[in-house]
């Protein structure tokens, strides 16, 4: 493998480690009524 | 602390969404400038545009051309038979900005310089259906009445940094817009001598292979109406080129010369029609009836 | 609960001249694609089809798209955030400032003085123009996110923000030139250089005005429609993050088998497929917001525009990535397929959000109730038959284009002459234009139902003027 190999494998690698990231986060669920709540607020102002 | 989550501090969201936008752009945008315009793209045979070429130049902007012409080929087999050699990086280092379109409307015209000759243009320019019945094209007579303006041609040569003589300058007192626009188009895509490269050598012998056929008359007279009249004249009686009514060729002159073209003398070489058309073009000029 | 004194004056003033260079949008539209069966009608020099395609665009992306983007936000952003608009004078000196740029942006196309770079035509005097709207328009929506009074940031907040730093971004770096006079500049990059910072600012203007605004619209006015909630606000961030990330690497799709460096084209070919999942990860929480909900499809006019709206933004998406693979890119660029795909976008997408947004406000900015549901959907059902038959003929014309520009014979050569090809395509363009006689058939209505609508519908109630 030449470098350029490894450099777009391990920035792949790299893209994919924090997109696992964020998805965890968004989808622990102690953050789940947090990050829904936004949803609910937008309709109860009519 | 709910109350400290990033989600909710408006300035924190936006710094963080324009490092995101920032990692593409400097992989697909910013780092090619490393590889693009440098000493490994240089054709040594490629040079600026000539005062008149770049007012054309401008004039091509102006109109917009670029709304319905591309000028770039592209590397496959049936763009460069139709157009000519495929387009190099290097051959646009002068172009600001590039003008390689995104719509073919009307066909490319990276490869134009050379194709047609002057006359052509002058006549095309001011009444494309005049020579292509079926053209879509806008009418561009109007370039005839405006003149080039010397001055302002010199100030964009200098900000563009390309080289001129002030004899260069005082030969454009006078020039039209159509002067200009023509100069452009012959310029376009002779920065590389892909032309000679091109050129067609026909080997082996050469036979009629449907000789005095009336559905072949009949076909090369359809071919002749499109491809050839528009210089030939309709009745082939001669025009920006040469009359074909005299019979002076043979059959497989004829072919010769219509199948590789007289490209340094304005009369393009049709191998692209393929031998089939070539023969039957051959047939309508040889053996029509004539009146 | 106390009362915020929402500015709805501005919103109706920007939908009122949004919809004017609509209406031209269309108009030009028409024109060009007349021109283009019968090339009498153009008038040179004013009055070509090279001269007046930018105005088209310009005035379909700047003028509509953008100057309803413009009531929307500011609707939006005072909603989201209950309170009012941050500065009020200022948005009053961007709606005049907008209207000016506008102009000035026709005259000046009309004229010739055009850079003539795609969707950034406008010579560098009315460029900078834009970045004054462009600012005056940024900080107000920011300065009143800043101040809101709501806690909680719904999604359509966060497609806002991206949207008015990406244009910011690109924009200024797509501008950079050097001028010669008043009117003429050339650009700061040559060659596949300034092709690929082209194509770089072109894509994300897509995103970044055709997608990310949009959404943000589609995302407040669909459950507001409904009155059910969207789905999943979780899955709508996730979608946010990763599309504006995707988007940024993709715009060498519009470059593919171009001199532009290869690796740069593969990365656009790869981002463009992988674009895919976030598009649809809007395009799902839309259609699942309506699980119970599909009765409305029949029942509530606003909700036919938006699913409508959000389907053809999912088509729309899946054809874009076919068409950034080198091999299909191929056959179809360059052809008519692309104004095909192009208008699906625009008229469709779009288009069909904004009329479901503007629909939805109009009790709000009028004080009145629409004046006639049968003409809305009347209205609707016009633009839809419109652009199909748009877009549909245009992608067939596309296919046969490019089969015979690409058919060859036994002998190597080509089928086909340029001319060949081209006089097949007169029929498509009728179609066309055809289509396109219909949409504009479809925006009067419209346009009639809002005035009849101002100048006597009947009173809505108090409750829902000021909610
Ligand atoms: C409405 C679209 C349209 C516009 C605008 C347009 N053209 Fe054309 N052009 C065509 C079509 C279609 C053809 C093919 C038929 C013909 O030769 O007239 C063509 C052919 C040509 C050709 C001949 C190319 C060849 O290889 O045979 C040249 C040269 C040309 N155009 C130059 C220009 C210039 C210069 C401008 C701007 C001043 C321009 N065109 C504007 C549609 C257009
Ligand atoms: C762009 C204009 C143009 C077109 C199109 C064109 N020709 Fe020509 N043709 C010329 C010119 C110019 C010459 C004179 C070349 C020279 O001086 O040697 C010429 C020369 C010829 C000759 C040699 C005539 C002689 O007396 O020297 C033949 C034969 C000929 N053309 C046939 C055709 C045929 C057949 C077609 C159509 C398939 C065609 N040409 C299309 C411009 C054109
Ligand atoms: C995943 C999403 C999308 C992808 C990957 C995508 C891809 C593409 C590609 C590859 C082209 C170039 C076609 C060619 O010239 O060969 C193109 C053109 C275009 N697309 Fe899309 N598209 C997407 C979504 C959209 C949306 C939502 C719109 C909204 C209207 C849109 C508007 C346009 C426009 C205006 C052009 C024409 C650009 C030009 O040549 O002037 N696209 N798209
Ligand atoms: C009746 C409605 C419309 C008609 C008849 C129409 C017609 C046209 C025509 C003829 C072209 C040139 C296509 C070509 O290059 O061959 C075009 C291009 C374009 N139009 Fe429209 N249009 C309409 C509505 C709209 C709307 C509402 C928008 C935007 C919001 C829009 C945005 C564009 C864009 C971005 C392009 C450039 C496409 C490209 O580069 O391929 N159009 N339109």
């Amino acid at each position: 493998m030449d470098w350029a190999s490894v450099l777009y494998l391990g920035f792949t690698f790299g893209l994919l480690v924090i997109f696992i990231l964020i998805v965890w986060r968004t989808y622990q669920a102690k953050n789940k009524r947090r990050l829904e709540e936004p949803k609910h607020r937008m309709l109860d102002d009519d | 602390m709910s109350s400290h989550a990033w989600e909710k501090k408006p300035v924190l969201l936006l710094i963080l969404a324009t490092v995101t936008i920032l990692v593409g752009t400097i992989f697909t945008m910013v780092l090619p400038f490393a590889w693009v315009n440098t000493e490994h793209d240089r054709i040594e045979t490629v040079s600026p545009y000539s005062p008149l070429e770049q007012a054309g130049r401008d004039l091509y902007i102006r109109e917009g051309c670029n709304n319905c012409h591309t000028q770039t080929v592209r590397p496959l087999v049936a763009e460069v038979l139709r157009y000519g050699d495929y387009s190099k990086s290097g051959e646009f280092i002068y172009d600001r900005p590039h003008l390689w379109g995104s719509r073919r409307t009307g066909p490319d015209l990276a490869r134009l310089g050379g194709k047609y000759p002057d006359e052509w243009h002058y006549q095309h320019m001011v009444a494309p259906t005049s020579m292509i019945p079926k053209s879509n094209m806008p009418a561009y007579g109007f370039l005839n009445d405006n003149l080039i303006d010397p001055d302002a041609v010199k100030k964009a040569m200098d900000v563009l940094g390309f080289p001129y003589s002030s004899n260069d300058i005082a030969q454009l007192e006078g020039k039209t817009e159509m002067d200009a626009m023509v100069a452009y188009l012959q310029k376009l895509g002779t920065g590389i001598p892909w032309r000679k490269a091109a050129e067609v050598e026909i080997i082996g012998e050469l036979v009629n292979p449907f000789p005095k056929e009336p559905t072949a008359i009949a076909a090369g007279e359809l071919l002749y109406a499109e491809n050839c009249a528009a210089c030939h004249g309709e009745e082939l009686e001669g025009q920006i080129g040469p009359e074909l009514d005299q019979d002076v060729y043979s059959d497989d002159e004829l072919f010769e010369l219509i199948y590789v073209g007289v490209t340094d003398a304005g009369m393009p070489s049709f191998a692209s029609l393929g031998s089939t058309k070539v023969w039957q073009i051959v047939n309508f000029i040889n053996y029509r009836e004539t009146p | 609960m106390e009362t915020v004194n929402y500015n709805y004056a501005i919103v109706r003033s920007f939908i009122t001249w949004s919809i004017i260079w609509g209406v031209v949008t269309v108009l030009v539209g028409v024109l060009i694609s007349f021109q283009l069966v019968l090339p009498e009608l153009n008038f040179a020099p004013y009055l070509t089809y090279g001269r007046l395609r930018p105005i088209h665009t310009n005035a379909g992306i700047f003028g509509w798209g953008i100057g309803s983007f413009f009531a929307l936000f500011y609707y939006m952003v005072q909603r989201l955030c209950r309170t009012s608009l941050w500065s009020d004078g200022l948005a009053k000196f961007q709606l005049w400032f907008f209207n000016a740029t506008i102009i000035t942006a026709a005259v000046t196309l009309l004229l010739g003085y055009t850079t003539s770079k795609e969707y950034h035509e406008l010579e560098w005097p009315v460029d900078i123009m834009v970045v004054i709207l462009w600012v005056a328009f940024a900080i107000n929506i920011i300065m009143t996110i800043v101040k809101r009074r709501e806690p909680q940031m719904y999604v359509s907040l966060w497609f806002m923000l991206a949207s008015l730093v990406g244009v910011a971004i690109l924009y200024l770096v797509n501008a950079a030139e050097v001028p010669v006079s008043l009117f003429k500049s050339y650009s700061a990059y040559a060659g596949t250089n300034d092709a690929n910072v082209q194509w770089w600012f072109g894509h994300n203007a897509v995103a970044m005005v055709l997608t990310a605004p949009p959404l943000a619209v589609f995302y407040y006015f669909l459950p507001k429609a409904t009155g059910a909630p969207i789905y999943s606000h979780r899955l709508s961030i996730v979608a946010f993050w990763s599309l504006i990330f995707m988007y940024l690497w993709t715009g060498a799709h519009h470059l593919l088998w171009t001199p532009v460096p290869d690796w740069v084209q593969t990365l656009a070919m790869a981002f463009s497929v992988m674009l895919i999942a976030p598009s649809w990860g809007s395009v799902f929480n839309g259609y699942l917001t309506m699980n119970g909900q599909w009765h409305q499809m029949r029942e509530n006019y606003l909700v036919k525009f938006l699913i409508l709206g959000i389907t053809f933004y999912g088509l729309q998406t899946l054809q874009g990535p076919l068409q950034a693979v080198r091999s299909f890119s191929s056959f179809i660029h360059y052809t008519e397929w692309v104004p095909g795909h192009v208008h699906m976008g625009a008229m469709g997408w779009v288009s069909l959000v904004l009329f479901a947004a503007i629909y939805y406000l109009v009790p709000k900015i009028y004080g009145r109730e629409l004046y006639s549901i049968p003409l809305a959907n009347l209205h609707f059902w016009l633009v839809l038959v419109g652009q199909l038959i748009y877009s549909i003929s245009l992608w067939v014309a596309g296919l046969q284009q490019a089969g015979m520009w690409h058919a060859m014979n036994n002998d190597g050569s080509l089928t086909y002459t340029f001319m060949e090809a081209f006089v097949e395509m007169y029929p498509y363009w009728w179609m066309r234009g055809v289509g396109g006689l219909i949409y504009l058939v479809g925006i009067l209505v419209f346009i009639v139902n809002l005035i009849k609508t101002a100048q006597g519908g009947k009173p809505a109630p108090e409750a829902i003027q000021n909610a």
